[in-house]
């Protein structure tokens, strides 16, 4: 058997390479935590543990409803973004350092296979706008510099249907370097709210 | 007609329930929001603008020159918004007499609704609420989500910014401000 060891060694060198690597960039990922609000039972999605904190939270189509209508917004606005699958999605800066991300770098991936960019806040104002209105609030902004302790928050929408999942892989860029993560198994928000126990 | 407007409505209603419930518990928690402002590099002369209060009156940037003004751009829809406000107000009470005042610059919504949104603070805001209907001054500002900050010097110079809620009554903003005040 000793003969086998010789050419085993690289092998086994490279294996154990390889798991301490693995180790060392399970430390460096985020911990992605998935919540349910026992008052709503809406889920959350939370990745911290990384230089840019973020959150991904169902909205009930009501609630979008709720938002657009008390900003006095046309009937076609409201419907049509609450036909989306809308998440609230909340982002901070959690180092010294200047954080960057761009919503048209996201993207996410239907069970398919098939990936799919992201509809961005531009694209929603370019439709407002063509409807005569200088709307341009709620949505996640397209692109932001984070600066020390700034954070933002907004909607994400989905063209997807209620219950829908999906993997969604967002990145930021940090001193030059492009940072990008995915959120397994994210699900849409159901039509109506969920019956709480 | 009659009956579905009621359903409209309560369905409105028990969307903004849940959306309350949901989003106040899944911001960062007090404790966690900065108080930090970013220098801006070059600073330059603040855009000026001329906008009413809740009563009708005008107040223009320009009026301010002489005082440091913080800048804040708001909604009554941002969770963040809500939050900041009784430290912007603690910040207000303290400093307002000492060359210093806040002009809370409202966006898209009307004077009606956010009067009534201020009688259900716990804080009732007395520095000026302004009103940008059609988002404007905002642009002006580069401001591109809610709430956004900014500081202007007595000079009239734009020399800081925050992004997101902001823990205002921190002794660091109050330092910030005191130096503001000094600096040529």
């Amino acid at each position: 058997m000793s003969y086998a060891l010789k050419p085993d060694r690289p092998a086994r060198t490279s294996l154990l390479a390889g798991v301490v690597a693995g180790l060392l960039a399970a430390n460096v990922q985020a911990d992605v935590t998935r919540q349910v609000n026992p008052d709503t039972g809406l889920v959350a999605w939370h990745s911290s543990g990384d230089t840019l904190d973020f959150e991904l939270l169902q909205v009930l189509p009501d609630y979008v409803r709720a938002v657009f209508a008390s900003r006095g917004l046309p009937a076609a606005v409201i419907d049509k973004v609450s036909s989306y699958c809308v998440f609230g999605t909340i982002l901070k800066n959690t180092t010294d350092d200047p954080l960057g991300y761009r919503v048209a770098d996201w993207s996410y991936q239907t069970p398919d296979g098939k990936r799919h960019t992201i509809k961005t806040k531009t694209d929603w104002v370019n439709e407002w706008q063509d409807m005569g209105l200088a709307f341009r609030w709620s949505m996640l902004p397209d692109e932001q510099t984070f600066e020390v302790d700034d954070w933002g928050q907004g909607f994400t929408t989905i063209p997807l249907q209620p219950g829908d999942r999906f993997a969604l892989s967002y990145s930021w860029t940090r001193n030059g370097k492009v940072e990008t993560r995915t959120i397994e198994e994210v699900e849409c928000a159901p039509a109506e709210a969920p019956q709480i126990d | 007609m009659h009956r579905q407007r009621p359903r409209k409505l309560t369905r409105y209603a028990l969307g903004i329930l849940a959306g309350l419930l949901l989003w106040p518990g899944l911001l960062p928690a007090d404790d966690s929001l900065g108080h930090q402002f970013t220098a801006l590099q070059a600073a330059q002369m603040a855009a000026d603008f001329s906008l009413q209060d809740m009563d009708g009156e005008v107040h223009a940037l320009e009026d301010y020159r002489g005082k440091v003004v913080l800048v804040n751009f708001w909604a009554t829809w941002c969770p963040p918004c809500r939050k900041e406000m009784p430290a912007l107000e603690a910040l207000y009470k303290k400093l307002g007499d000492k060359d210093f005042v806040v002009l809370a610059i409202n966006q898209w919504e009307d004077p009606d609704h956010v009067f009534a949104y201020t009688g259900e603070l716990n804080v009732f805001p007395t520095f000026p609420i302004l009103f940008d209907p059609d988002s404007a001054v905002s642009q002006l500002y580069h401001v591109k989500g809610l709430p956004t900050s900014f500081l202007v010097d007595p000079q009239g110079r734009l020399v800081y910014r925050a992004v997101g809620g902001r823990a205002f009554d921190h002794p660091a903003v109050e330092k910030l401000i005191r130096e503001l005040q000094v600096r040529p």
